[in-house]
């Protein structure tokens, strides 16, 4: 069996909590039952074309 | 307004967040009301007008027994979520439907009524009709007067004007068509009468009659060659014509003298052919002709018989009243099928004479046909009403189809409920079990369904020009695009296809309802027209905003009428006709006379106590008086109370006042008989013995929103204006401000906007700033490299690099785990990342991409995982080009995940992108020049950010734009916006001794600059003075969707037709562009036989094909594989392939093979010919001995 993904953090769309979500977990904010989450910027680092 | 809901601003942003409090968006919302108003018309009265129109009677096949179905207590709701979670608030915003793809739409319920005709009690059962989607900014949207503030909480525009619903998460909008004005007779000649049937002319009165609950038929009144009348109406999809001496004997009691002498009326010996003469001596024997035909032909005498003879035809088709008598029969065609609009028979007496009068005129030719298509004799269908009709429909479907299962019910005799019991009609709950199995949902379902596909599926005829094509997409590409979808109307799908131009004509008649200039060049064109922002379209609404009492409103017009000396219409007393007196139709029903001399007094009256605030005549009545004429429009008053017309204001003269007391609203119809003074200069040619009575506010009252923002349309070239208004539809704007809460398929933003210096007074007054369209660019107008040249443009790299003109489309796509792969899949489905494959970096853990990163074309950025196959699908990203995850949002739909992936494309200006000024003026930047190597100015040192080619403009006369240049140019050395209002001068009597020009010139010159807007500018190449001035200053640019990165296409070698192995077509698919027949030629006049060849050939379908010489043919050719390999591979050597060897399968040798060199498509050709039995032979030869080659 794969070992379990790690968790990734969202945030809440109504009310903006940070959420941290397992692959299998039900979508939705923890404080306040909203169902739209959006994922956090990475933190890995970007480029951008500088041109 | 405080609000306690809204979070409170983060740091001192107070005064920003004044200014959103303060900005005013009635001018805008005002725009969007015909749609809202109509919608909430229904939502509030419409409704349970449907539902007291709808009754259905199920008969029990033995026992006749009745039982009698009705629908009452309509309920609509606000939009609310299906909660599973208790915690979640739990009403529903738009801004959750767009993202989350929902619909917005709220629980739809009502009282079905049961009562058995043999008892009194009424038995209600509240049945479930379904989520009726809703309106935004309708009365039951949960949006419905929020302040600017509280919008923008709720994740919306500040402006939020609704008028659109959103389905699935898309917004879309119904398209509002025009109709024929309702209730009033058109005299109409059509060829396609005379083929009705023998006897038939061409002429004929056609009225379209609208029920209270905005349904409709048509009735026409068919002119006969014998001089008789047929009055055709529509029952069940079917026209059918009766004598209308058997319809006039059959509404009320009559007899022939009377109907003689109403039918005469309007013949009197005493005129012979003056002004206003209507009747002919040849009335009078038709009138005969139509009593004879009753009398002699069919033998009826009495209004009985009549009857009698209309149910016994009738009765077949009227399955309802299948058992019932003639008379009642009858009786119910009369009410339902014929003018239905007037529920008293005597009124449709008197219509259907006053209807023959007319048709009797139009034939004698002492009036003119009336035109359907002018603005005149039209209104438009608003999105309320479309719904109201459907609905009502789908109501009656829903009704029938109970109906019959009630009867098969009763036929099986089959056991109900748990229980078993053998179902009884008698019993209140079996009826109730069996209604049930027809699920009521489907009615809601059903409106949703329209809305999305545009198309009304119903059995029942709708009396509608079309049936599909209702709906649109209100799309956001910017500002005014969306603004337009509201604010246009369209003829009708019917008249696209048609080969005349005719409909498409601009007529004077809709001056100052539909904008000339904002209409599309092309397809569409004249057909899909704009309203100017003045007009309004009446609605149920009054001024207050209550719900208008039509009943009221027509009782206290008839007082009004009387008291001036109208005569009303009672029984038994003949109505005289023109010239002597007018006749009086009040919304298409005839209420009595007025002398032709009191009639300019009546109409003046009526008009002032319109205007007076006392609101016993409502604001927007329609006076449309149709005076006296040599041969004209046929004359009357005829006056419109009606809803769905088009109605303007205007100012009138008669009545003094000093502020807007005197704005009158006036329609179409009545228009046409007014005199109004529009202040152009000039005084439209009037005459002085016609003195104005009116006058128009603004002369931009004749354009639309988008046309208004042309800066100085009066001193362009007219088509000029209209291609602006094509283009600021197209334009890459400021489109949303709320784009980090939307999810539509494609977005365009323009990062640097600005607001236009030149501006005219409707951007104020619209709030245009919110959402802005384009940048100040300083432009130069000059030949500069020859890179200016054919209307391309040379833009400034710098000022490129500095933001000019950036933007980026955002585009999303939607990953929805419900729907995705097949049924059995679905369900084990989740996103995750498989662990198999680690180099995939685009891919975060969660299976979704990271938030900010790159992806490039084909790369994958979504995992699915399917926990049952234990297989990953990778979903790759398509196109060409790269793109930035600019957002993932993750929500859930039936308790499976669904992302929604935004991607961020940035597009600043690359050569091939287009942009426009604001006249019509386009280009495609040809050169991003290095700020260095642009000329420079000798005064301020300024390089211009856009150099475009004089050559643009004697042709085009576009002198706004060079208007707005000196202005801009002044605007900006002053430090103010400058005001370019169209035909200003006009207006304000005071500007006209100094010139346009010399005002602008001033501004300049007091700074110093050059007058007329020129400099010297000096060559960035060589640093020497260009020999002449150059005409510089800022101009308003915007910047168009169409972008090369969308459009380029560019192939060598790629995927080929399966069948034909020829290059496909289509940039999407790496397809290249044909080269055509006439591409062909020019290569072949030219004899460039051997690049011919290889475009057409060796770069298409070359192919090698193998021919039997022997026998001709090529496709009995077969490869045999050589049996073994005579040789063991040595490992290191690479495999030596045996040559294959070909042999013909007809002469079993491979003796005569020969190679030659064809299409591929003559390959398959001969395929084709065999498997039709035709035998392909090819003779080969050397090329020096060319015989010809036979088949």
């Amino acid at each position: 069996m794969d070992p379990l993904p790690e968790p990734v953090s969202y945030l809440c769309g109504d009310c903006g909590v940070e959420n941290t979500l397992k692959s299998g977990d039900v979508i939705q904010c923890r404080d306040c039952g909203y169902r739209i989450l959006y994922k956090k910027r990475t933190r890995r680092i970007v480029q951008y074309e500088a041109r | 307004m405080p609000d306690k809901e809204t979070r409170e601003p983060i740091n001192n942003l107070t005064k920003q967040s004044n200014s959103l409090d303060n900005l005013n968006f009635d001018a805008l919302k005002v725009l969007f009301k015909p749609h809202i108003e109509s919608f909430d018309h229904l939502i509030e009265a419409g409704m349970e007008t449907i539902f007291k129109s709808i009754k259905l009677v199920v008969v029990h096949p033995t026992t006749f027994q009745k039982l009698i179905i009705t629908l009452e207590a309509p309920k609509i709701l606000s939009p609310q979520k299906d909660g599973i979670a208790k915690t979640t608030r739990k009403t529903l915003y738009p801004f959750e439907c767009r993202q989350a793809k929902l619909t917005y739409s709220g629980r739809f319920t009502a009282d079905v009524c049961f009562k058995y005709d043999d008892s009194e009690a009424i038995l209600r059962e509240n049945f479930n009709f379904g989520q009726f989607p809703i309106m935004l900014q309708s009365k039951r949207c949960n949006l419905r007067d929020f302040p600017p503030r509280k919008l923008v909480s709720y994740k919306e525009e500040a402006s939020e004007m609704g008028g659109y619903f959103i389905v699935n998460g898309l917004e879309r909008c119904i398209r509002p068509i025009i109709l024929p004005k309702r209730n009033y007779p058109m005299s109409t000649v059509r060829s396609s009468f005379s083929e009705r049937r023998e006897g038939y002319t061409d002429k004929a009165v056609v009225i379209r009659c609208v029920r209270a609950d905005q349904t409709s038929l048509t009735v026409k009144l068919y002119h006969l060659r014998n001089g008789s009348a047929r009055l055709g109406f529509w029952i069940h999809g079917r026209e059918y014509m009766l004598p209308v001496g058997i319809l006039l004997k059959a509404l009320i009691d009559t007899t022939d003298r009377e109907i003689y002498a109403n039918l005469t009326s309007c013949y009197s010996e005493k005129y012979e052919k003056g002004k206003g003469v209507v009747g002919t001596q040849l009335v009078g024997e038709r009138a005969k002709i139509i009593l004879d035909e009753v009398c002699e032909v069919s033998k009826k005498f009495t209004r009985l018989e009549c009857l009698e003879y209309i149910g016994e035809h009738f009765q077949p088709i009227m399955h309802e009243l299948r058992n019932e008598s003639h008379y009642t029969v009858a009786d119910d065609v009369l009410k339902n099928y014929i003018f239905v609009h007037l529920e008293n028979n005597f009124d449709k007496f008197n219509l259907l004479i006053f209807m023959l009068q007319k048709l009797f005129s139009l034939v004698d030719q002492t009036s003119v046909p009336d035109n359907p298509d002018s603005l005149q004799n039209q209104e438009v269908l608003l999105p309320g009403h479309l719904i109201t009709i459907y609905l009502k429909a789908k109501l009656e479907e829903w009704l029938a189809k109970g109906k019959t299962l009630l009867l098969d019910e009763i036929k099986r005799g089959g056991k109900i409920g748990k229980i078993g019991e053998k179902f009884d009609f008698r019993k209140f709950h079996h009826v109730k079990k069996v209604l049930e199995k027809n699920h009521a949902s489907g009615v809601g379902k059903a409106i949703e369904s329209m809305l999305t596909t545009g198309r009304l599926a119903t059995s029942i005829p709708l009396d509608l020009p079309q049936t599909s094509g209702l709906t649109l997409q209100a799309e956001r590409l910017n500002f005014l695009r969306f603004l337009s979808h509201f604010r246009h109307v369209h003829r009708g799908a019917l008249f696209a296809g048609l080969r005349t131009t005719t409909v498409r004509k601009l007529l004077p008649e809709s001056w100052g309802f539909l904008c000339p200039v904002h209409t599309p060049d092309g397809g569409p064109c004249g057909l899909l027209n704009h309203m100017t922002h003045t007009c309004r379209i009446t609605s149920f609404y009054d001024s207050q905003g209550k719900v208008k009492n039509y009943y009221k409103i027509k009782l206290s017009i008839l007082n009004i009428l009387i008291e001036i000396g109208m005569t009303q219409s009672l029984p038994k007393i003949f109505l005289p006709g023109p010239p002597e007196v007018l006749t009086v139709l009040l919304d298409g029903c005839i209420v009595g006379y007025i002398p032709s001399t009191e009639v300019e007094k009546v109409v003046a009256h009526i008009r002032e106590l319109k205007v007076s605030s006392a609101a016993v005549i409502p604001d927007d009545l329609e006076v449309g008086y149709v005076p006296l004429s040599m041969g004209g429009a046929y004359p009357g008053l005829y006056l419109f109370t009606s809803p769905s017309r088009f109605i303007r204001p205007v100012r009138n003269l008669s009545i003094p006042s000093n502020g807007n007391e005197n704005i009158e609203l006036i329609g179409p119809f009545e228009q046409v008989f007014m005199e109004i003074r529009c202040p152009d200069g000039g005084d439209g040619g009037r005459k002085s013995s016609f003195p104005a009575t009116h006058e128009e506010i603004h002369p931009t009252g004749m354009l639309s929103v988008v046309a208004n923002l042309t800066p100085w349309s009066d001193h362009n070239q007219s088509p000029r204006n209209m291609y602006q208004c094509q283009m600021a539809k197209q334009t890459m704007a400021f489109s949303s401000q709320t784009i980090q809460h939307r999810a539509d398929q494609k977005l365009y933003h323009l990062q640097t906007p600005q607001t236009p210096i030149v501006r005219t007074s409707a951007y104020t007054e619209y709030n245009i700033d919110e959402f802005p369209t384009g940048t100040n660019a300083i432009v130069a107008v000059l030949a500069y490299t020859g890179y200016d040249m054919e209307d391309a443009m040379i833009l400034n790299k710098s000022s490129v690099e500095r933001g000019m003109f950036h933007g980026q489309i955002y585009q999303t796509e939607t990953i929805d785990l419900t729907e995705l792969g097949s049924q059995a899949e679905r369900s084990s489905t989740i996103f995750r990342k498989s662990n198999l494959d680690k180099g995939c970096h685009s891919i975060d853990s969660d299976g979704l991409p990271h938030v900010g990163q790159m992806i490039g074309p084909d790369e994958p950025y979504c995992s699915i995982y399917n926990e049952v196959t234990n297989k990953t699908r990778l979903i790759r990203k398509k196109g060409t080009e790269p793109a930035y995850i600019d957002c993932v949002a993750v929500d859930l739909k039936k308790h499976r995940r669904k992302a929604n992936i935004r991607f961020r494309h940035p597009r600043n200006p690359i050569i091939g992108d287009k942009f426009s000024s604001r006249h019509g003026q386009k280009g495609v930047c040809s050169q991003l020049w290095p700020d260095i190597d642009m000329p420079f100015s000798g005064n301020t040192g300024m390089r211009p950010d856009l150099i475009i080619n004089p050559h643009a403009f004697p042709s085009r006369m576009t002198i706004a734009m060079l208007l707005e240049s000196v202005a801009a140019k002044g605007g900006s050395l002053h430090g103010k916006f400058k005001d370019a209002t169209p035909f200003r001068s006009s207006v304000e009597p005071g500007s006209k001794s100094a010139s346009l020009v010399d005002e602008l010139g001033d501004m300049l010159k007091e700074k110093g600059f050059n007058y007329h807007g020129c400099e010297v500018l000096y060559s960035g190449v060589y640093g020497t003075e260009l020999t002449c001035e150059i005409f510089i200053g800022p101009v308003y640019y915007q910047r168009l969707r169409h972008m090369v990165s969308d459009k380029y296409q560019v192939r060598s070698t790629g995927t080929v037709d399966q069948i034909t192995r020829q290059p496909i077509k289509g940039r999407k698919r790496g397809g290249g562009i044909r080269f055509g027949e006439m591409e062909r030629d020019s290569l072949l006049a030219h004899g460039a036989a051997y690049l011919l060849h290889d475009r057409l050939h060796t770069c298409s379908d070359y192919h090698i094909a193998d021919v039997c010489s022997i026998c001709g043919s090529m496709l009995s050719t077969t490869f045999i594989e050589p049996q073994k390999r005579p040789v063991r591979d040595i490992p290191g050597i690479p495999v030596r392939r045996a040559p294959r060897k070909v042999t013909c399968h007809a002469c079993q040798t491979s003796k005569g093979m020969e190679t030659v060199a064809m299409p591929y498509i003559f390959r398959y050709l001969a395929a084709e010919l065999a498997a039709m039995n035709i035998k392909m032979t090819l003779k080969l030869s050397n090329g020096a001995n060319v015989s010809d080659t036979g088949v």
